[in-house]
């Protein structure tokens, strides 16, 4: 059986059922997701409100590379049936879910959860999406830290 | 002389002011050269040269590399999706 790989940038809302229901296969036992959301108040380092974000994504590369972070989350854990990897642009209010990543397999204990981490964290390196954040005073662009190396 | 498409995106567009442009490029000319030519049209660029990632035809690319013919090049901040 071939196992899915669903890659969406899309403006429309995350539908987590939906998305989970197109990588549970007959032999599916255990799925780990992680989303993230707009945080409308930030304690940690410098305390502030957002009132809301605006996403863009370079859309041909972003999907190229999430296709991408599909492929070495396959090397790594050759255990994932399906793997979903989405990120959700435009004007996005605190408490919305912005991207999902979900990873299944047959048993919890044959790296689910530290697949769709490692989803994540490859998503926030290598996929170009940007988001800029309007707050209270005014409006910045949220600078991502990662240097791809050529090629990667 | 052959046609690109220059693409920038998020902080790097403001600076620039544009989405997009088409540039008339001399046959071997590196990313290195593109970027020296763009500074020299859009000099606000030289205010973030050090946070300027670039792709070529969607893939990322080091600045010793020669552009291809046609080829669409990106210049953009690092990533902050998610």
């Amino acid at each position: 059986m071939d196992f899915p790989t669903i890659i969406s940038i899309t403006e429309s809302e995350l539908d987590l059922d939906t998305l989970l229901a197109r990588i549970t296969l007959p032999t599916t036992g255990a799925s780990a997701i992680f989303t993230g959301m707009v945080r409308g108040q930030t304690s940690r380092g410098d305390a502030h409100e957002t009132v809301y974000l605006d996403y863009e994504a370079y859309q041909p590369m972003a999907e190229t590379k999430m296709h991408q972070v599909a492929d070495e989350i396959r090397k790594k854990w050759p255990t994932i049936e399906g793997i979903v990897i989405a990120q959700r642009i435009g004007r996005l209010y605190p408490g919305t879910p912005t991207t999902l990543i979900a990873c299944t397999s047959a048993h919890r204990n044959t790296g689910v959860f530290e697949a769709a981490r490692y989803g994540i964290d490859r998503l926030k390196e290598i996929v170009p999406v940007w988001k800029k954040e309007i707050g209270l005073h005014g409006e910045e662009w949220v600078e991502g830290h990662y240097h791809p190396k050529p090629g990667e | 002389m052959h046609k690109v498409k220059v693409l920038f995106f998020a902080t790097l567009r403001d600076y620039v002011g544009t989405k997009s442009v088409e540039l008339e490029i001399p046959f071997g000319i590196t990313i290195g050269g593109l970027t020296d030519l763009l500074m020299a049209t859009y000099p606000r660029l030289e205010n973030v040269k050090d946070m300027m990632m670039v792709a070529i035809n969607r893939e990322y690319a080091a600045n010793e590399e020669v552009i291809p013919e046609g080829a669409e090049i990106a210049f953009f901040p690092p990533v902050s999706g998610g």
